[in-house]
């Protein structure tokens, strides 16, 4: 009885934050995997609405599983202290957690995932409040989890090359959109080789610190729900000049580290 | 996926081996089983409406990676077929155990309430070997109505059909 009141609860809420034009017939079952995801995730904390102000950009039917582009906008005044991206119906739901600095603007972050088969996305944030507030969308993809990852060797090859572009042009104090790209194969231990037929053992990027000048864009833990060669579009607010820091490390405890002078060269190493 | 699953359709199939598959899993598939018909999404439907045959989905299940870091959330994610499945992961392997091919003939012997005419239907994922491998082996144990969908849960799926969480049966 109180798991069914629950799950109506739950139904409520994502009934009302649901952006897809086109939910799925299996409903139950899908708020259900939500309902255990979330208490995994997030405890007993009450998981308010956010639809009003929380947008999930994702395609609705994705042509590649293994590289969806998935964004979120958060508009309104709320201050946010950090931003959960979770796949519900992923093997490791959690594909990434981004808590801020005050040097970030986090109203836009945009990373790229795997989805293993039709899901919902789930963002949630934290605000300032302490209050976590959800939304959600589904998307059509399937097999992106398990898609080869091409040989081992030629995937590892300039493990830990960054590259850094501007999406937007560059006016000191105002919010600058930059996407990261980190070179890694982001194994996620599903892949068989076609080969071999074993499983790639797991290696991902786990951890990234963002710095601008020493103050904390964000830090970043990531799961194998990120596409391989991971990219992260986030804002921060350059000064006249300074130097965005990258401290990443993979799973395996190999670290990479970069900076970027801002402005001048964007693209490097 | 769905340009995927186009491509994996239009390839001309390889040719049939002799004997069961034990490659790669995931692959290029031939077009054809001796002794089964295959069939597709639409032709699959009606068969169902009309007929109500045993529905078998012999998708694999992957473990959970060995080496993923302590703490890691691990949720074995929600399997997903037609409805009305059985699903028996073991039963397309190219290298079966005596067990599980024991398991899959008693499964199909209830399943058929005994009678080697009612029709069966094998599938798992598109390009998927296993299905074509447990096509096979009902063929063998004498099933005269043996149907290979090789569109898959995919296939299924993505001509907007609906598809229901499932458990395995094993042995």
């Amino acid at each position: 009885m109180k798991a069914a009141a629950v799950l109506i609860a739950a139904t409520l809420t994502l009934g009302t934050a649901v952006h897809a034009a086109d939910p799925p017939e299996d409903q139950a079952d899908r708020l259900k995997r939500w309902h255990d995801l979330s208490q995994q995730v997030f405890g007993d904390k009450k998981l308010e609405n956010g639809a009003k102000f929380i947008a999930i950009d994702a395609p609705d039917r994705a042509m590649d599983a293994a590289l969806v582009p998935v964004g979120v906008k958060i508009s309104g005044k709320k201050g946010i202290k950090a931003l959960y991206l979770l796949v519900d119906d992923n093997p490791v739901p959690l594909a990434a957690h981004f808590t801020f600095g005050p040097a970030a603007d986090p109203r836009e972050m945009k990373i790229r995932i795997r989805l293993e088969q039709y899901t919902y996305i789930h963002a949630v944030i934290e605000g300032q409040d302490g209050k976590l507030y959800q939304a959600a969308r589904f998307v059509k993809a399937a097999g992106g989890c398990s898609a080869p990852a091409g040989p081992q060797d030629q995937a590892l090859r300039d493990l830990g090359q960054m590259k850094l572009q501007t999406l937007a042009t560059y006016t000191p104090g105002k919010t600058m959109e930059v996407q990261l790209h980190i070179r890694h194969p982001n194994f996620n231990g599903m892949q068989m080789d076609q080969v071999t037929r074993y499983y790639t053992p797991a290696r991902y990027i786990n951890e990234a610190d963002v710095s601008y000048d020493g103050q904390e864009v964000f830090h970043f833990e990531g799961g194998i729900s990120m596409s391989s060669d991971p990219a992260i579009s986030f804002g921060f607010t350059p000064k006249e000049k300074g130097e965005l820091t990258v401290v990443a490390q993979d799973s395996k405890e190999t670290r990479f580290e970069h900076v970027f002078p801002i402005p001048s060269a964007t693209v490097s190493q | 996926m769905k340009a995927l699953l186009v491509a994996a359709l239009m390839a001309a199939g390889v040719p049939e081996p002799s004997g069961y598959w034990t490659g790669p899993n995931q692959g290029d598939t031939p077009d054809s089983v001796a002794g089964a018909t295959v069939i597709h999404t639409a032709q699959l439907a009606k068969l169902i409406k009309k007929e109500k045959p045993v529905l078998i989905d012999v998708s694999p299940s992957p473990p959970p990676p060995p080496d993923l870091p302590a703490g890691t959330v691990w949720m074995a994610p929600v399997h997903r077929d037609i409805p009305g499945s059985v699903w028996l992961q073991e039963a397309g392997k190219g290298e079966i155990s005596g067990e599980a091919e024991d398991f899959y003939r008693a499964a199909l012997q209830a399943l058929t309430h005994g009678s080697r005419k009612r029709p069966v239907v094998l599938y798992c994922h598109p390009r998927c070997w296993l299905s074509w491998n447990a096509t096979k082996r009902a063929v063998s144990f004498g099933y005269s109505r043996v149907y290979w969908y090789p569109d898959g849960v995919e296939g299924w799926q993505e001509a907007g059909k609906a598809v229901s969480a499932t458990e395995p049966r094993r042995p």
